[in-house]
């Protein structure tokens, strides 16, 4: 199946910023899977999604290069404050997140049907007649996800998605976004959730300072991307051990 | 306090449109007319919209921040620096075409603040944001519209924050005139850059979510229009035009 995003060789660079965001950059974003993308911070993750999305540069400025081909039709995506993606123009959480399909023009009645199926699924639906400004943290970022989904996107991205969630709620949305995805959305999530990333996904990326240095199938990947954290921690140079034999080795030197 | 305050008055529960229109009736007559008898029945006018929005609460105290130096500059400049006659009201001498001046533009002023402050504490920015959706008004224009209604207590509550923020951290905020001032930098830095900062990812969230994406918005709520208040409105523009009739015409008050 074609992938629903592909980049090869891309790099990106923020306007009046001489070194890339994202450099040598290949990788395949495909339907039915989730991928999640993780590194230290500052290493271009949210980047991604946003190069994966199509919002950079077309709404951030900048420079991309290589070959980037987006075949969502309906992207949704998720950034990492929730508060900032309030659109300040709604009474209630239902008109919030009813926000996406109306701005489609999607009949009415669509529109409220979509807002609710988004607001059951994120579990939010008892919020609906509140206002918005109102609520809590964890509460906004449900809420944030749920407009998202009410898009019914093809292609889900999302910038750490749980970091105002407490753990049960962490939980059911990891558990959402492999739900959505066995429906055939592609997910595209950027988080250092490692655990609950390598519950869902099927691919996991890691970047380091704007590189891809490890791709492949996440159950590895992510095991491996803990021990490359603590080896980084404990200050081993790279190459980086990638699975847990290879750091208790290079501990052990 | 500048900004929308929930209540169940006449001018709340009215079309947005109709308090926008009675605010702008009113700023289009007061520079319609020229002598300070007919500005203080423009003020006049403007008190009674107060009253029906049960706005005086709301309005009394940026009137008083407002308007109150306004006169007094104005009366400064032209009642005692204006031409002859001079009227001589115990110790002072004013000047007597002066004084009318000073009337006539601060006696404008006052109504112009009066009915838009009286305005902003009326219209709902939802409902408004409703309203103008309903009339096919393309969604860039509404933002703009609404964002600015909406700006002034987006950036007060922002500012408390940072302030509680930076006072949490040592700033201190009483003392000398030059202490406030310079107590005033952490406080606007931020300030202006928090905004610009959220601003870019309000953009590209409701970017995401359709805002750009030119199909005609579905409006769920649209607030009712009645015959009565069309009729009120079309009245107000009769008697603006009316009022500028006359003034050309050589015949105005």
């Amino acid at each position: 199946m074609k992938p629903i995003v592909r980049l090869v060789d891309a790099a990106f660079a923020y306007p009046a910023c001489e070194a890339p965001a994202l450099a040598d950059l290949s990788l395949d974003v495909r339907r039915g899977e989730v991928t999640a993308v993780t590194g230290p911070v500052g290493a271009g993750a949210s980047t991604l999604l946003l190069v994966a999305a199509g919002f950079a540069p077309r709404l951030t400025g900048g420079t991309l290069t290589g070959t980037r081909e987006i075949l969502a039709a309906r992207p949704g995506i998720v950034f990492a404050t929730p508060w900032t993606q309030l659109t300040g123009l709604s009474r209630t959480v239902a008109d919030e997140v009813a926000f996406g399909p109306a701005s489609h023009g999607r009949p009415p009645a669509a529109v409220r049907a979509a807002a609710r199926r988004a607001m059951d699924q994120l579990g939010v639906a008892h919020l609906a007649a509140r206002d918005p400004a109102t609520l809590s943290g964890g509460e906004l970022q449900s809420v944030v996800v749920a407009s998202a989904l009410a898009l019914e996107p093809d292609l889900l991205v999302l910038d750490d998605p749980a970091a105002e969630l407490d753990p049960a709620g962490a939980d059911a949305l990891y558990a959402l976004l492999g739900a959505l995805a066995v429906t055939g959305v592609a997910v595209l999530v950027a988080t250092q959730d490692l655990e609950r990333a390598a519950r869902i996904a099927q691919r996991a990326i890691l970047l380091e300072a704007g590189r891809v240095v490890a791709d492949g199938p996440a159950a590895a990947t992510l095991t491996g991307t803990d021990a490359a954290l603590i080896a980084r921690a404990a200050g081993c140079p790279a190459p980086l051990p990638l699975d847990v034999d290879a750091l208790v080795e290079r501990l052990a030197r | 306090m500048i900004g929308y305050a929930a209540g169940r008055s006449p001018l709340h529960r009215a079309h947005p449109y109709t308090p926008l229109a009675a605010a702008s009736a009113v700023l289009l007559l007061a520079f319609a007319v020229s002598t300070p008898g007919a500005v203080g029945v423009v003020v006049l006018a403007a008190v009674a919209l107060a009253l029906l929005g049960d706005a005086t609460g709301a309005i009394v105290r940026p009137m008083l921040v407002l308007v109150l130096p306004t006169w007094a500059l104005l009366l400064v400049l032209h009642g005692i620096l204006g031409g002859d006659p001079h009227l001589v009201l115990g110790p002072v001498t004013l000047s007597e075409p002066g004084v009318r001046r000073a009337l006539v533009l601060g006696g404008r002023v006052t109504a112009i603040v009066i009915a838009f402050l009286t305005a902003l504490a009326t219209v709902s920015p939802p409902r408004l944001v409703e309203a103008m959706t309903a009339r096919g008004v393309p969604f860039g224009r509404i933002f703009l519209l609404v964002s600015s209604l909406t700006l002034v207590p987006r950036m007060r509550a922002r500012a408390v924050q940072i302030l509680d923020a930076q006072q949490s951290r040592g700033l201190r905020i009483g003392g000398s005139a030059a202490a406030r001032v310079r107590a005033l930098v952490p406080l606007v830095l931020p300030l202006v850059l928090g905004a610009l900062a959220e601003v870019e990812e309000q953009v590209l969230a409701l970017d995401a979510r359709g805002a750009a994406s030119g199909a005609r918005r579905t409006a769920l709520d649209p607030p009712r229009d009645t015959l009565g208040e069309r009729l009120v409105r079309m009245a107000l523009i009769m008697a603006v035009l009316m009022a500028y009739a006359a003034k050309f015409m050589g015949r105005g008050a």
